[in-house]
């Protein structure tokens, strides 16, 4: 649980104004605020001023957080929120067909909440693994890579037997699900019980 | 554009292959780029700390949009509207290709100044009733500053 407060203590120094704990902020968070933009299909230019938008007015809320381990999914729902702004507002580079509805074909592929719940998620998981100590890291991003490496030649790499490396990469895994920043993007997705909407359907159960 | 588990973001039920299947998605989803976090790092410059200034946040209801601008909207011409709320004051603009046109409620007389990430782009009265205009902004993050005596209302940021 100390590391939960980990977010906690960058929130809480950066109010106080700890710059060097806000750049960390922004470094850790930064690619769960661009992931939600490109739900939207914003210009390049709209995307980089919705998260500036977000990031300023995070600084103004630091101190109102109630519960800063929240603050990936503040970032995610203001982020989402100034990104359908933006998109009321119409493109600012794109030339806009008056024949063409600009509003309704705008991001129907995707759903919204579940583009935020998975940028969160994966934004958590880079989190997690990086709390891993480095031989555990080595080997899920050895098997999560695309395509996975064989175990031979993991063995070979590693000098693990062949016939360990199944049962270590399931250890890995369990300690990628008990890493702090994966408990907290879980907490946060039950805390989300009971404001309804799609959340509390893809939180699933524990 | 998506790995396994579309539709189904439950990770407590997930098993190793699909965690390692996301996990091998988050990997490669692409970082932020330096610029866009070196300019959310220099957000912390615009820290407010003087507890004395009241923040008007953005009223979520006034992003919904009436039908006929739904149709009408996303495009020049496009009319936006939206209302800032404090316990004190509440502000409302209006922003279109000739400016934004404002008004501090309850009406009264006042300065208001229109910030953006490089400063005060100008400072104008509200007139007896609370209103003020302002040319069209640059794109980007703005807020307002309001002034009125002694008292400092600054707006929540918005992109425009």
């Amino acid at each position: 649980m100390a590391d939960e407060s980990e977010v906690s203590r960058l929130v809480r120094a950066s109010e106080r104004g700890d710059e060097a704990a806000w750049n960390e902020l922004v470094r850790r968070f930064a690619p769960l605020v661009m992931a939600v933009t490109r739900n939207y299909q914003l210009s390049t230019e709209d995307a980089q001023d919705v998260s500036q938008t977000v990031w300023l007015r995070l600084v103004e809320h630091l101190g109102s957080l109630r519960e800063p381990a929240a603050l990936p999914g503040w970032l995610a729902t203001t982020t989402q929120r100034e990104c359908v702004r933006v998109v009321q507002r119409g493109r600012r580079v794109q030339p806009v067909d008056p024949h063409s509805d600009g509003v309704l074909d705008q991001g129907t592929t995707v759903d919204p909440d579940d583009a935020i719940i998975r940028a969160e998620l994966r934004q958590a998981l880079r989190d997690g693994l990086a709390e891993l100590p480095k031989r555990d890291q080595m080997l899920l991003q050895l098997r999560a890579a695309d395509p996975p490496m064989a175990y031979e030649e993991i063995s070979q790499l590693t000098g693990m037997p062949i016939g360990s490396i199944g049962p270590t990469l399931r250890r890995c895994l369990d300690r990628l699900r008990a890493t702090s920043p994966v408990r907290a993007y879980l907490a946060t997705l039950s805390a989300d019980e009971g404001k309804g909407g799609g959340r509390r359907e893809l939180a699933g159960v524990d | 554009m998506r790995g396994k588990g579309v539709g189904a973001v439950s990770l407590p039920g997930w098993t190793d292959d699909e965690l390692l299947a996301e996990l091998g998605e988050a990997l490669r989803e692409v970082p932020a780029d330096d610029g866009v976090v070196r300019a959310a790092q220099a957000a912390f410059t615009w820290r407010t700390v003087d507890a004395d200034i009241e923040l008007l946040y953005l009223d979520a209801d006034a992003e919904l949009v009436p039908a006929d601008a739904l149709v009408r909207g996303a495009g020049p011409g496009a009319l936006r509207t939206m209302a800032f709320h404090g316990e004190r004051l509440s502000v409302e603009i209006e922003i279109d290709e000739a400016g934004i046109v404002g008004q501090l409620s309850p009406p009264q007389p006042g300065h208001v100044t229109l910030m953006t990430t490089d400063g005060p782009q100008g400072t104008v009265e509200a007139d007896e009733v609370g209103c003020f205009t302002f040319p069209p902004p640059p794109a980007g993050s703005l807020r307002l500053d309001c002034r009125m005596g002694a008292e400092r209302f600054i707006t929540e940021w918005v992109t425009v």
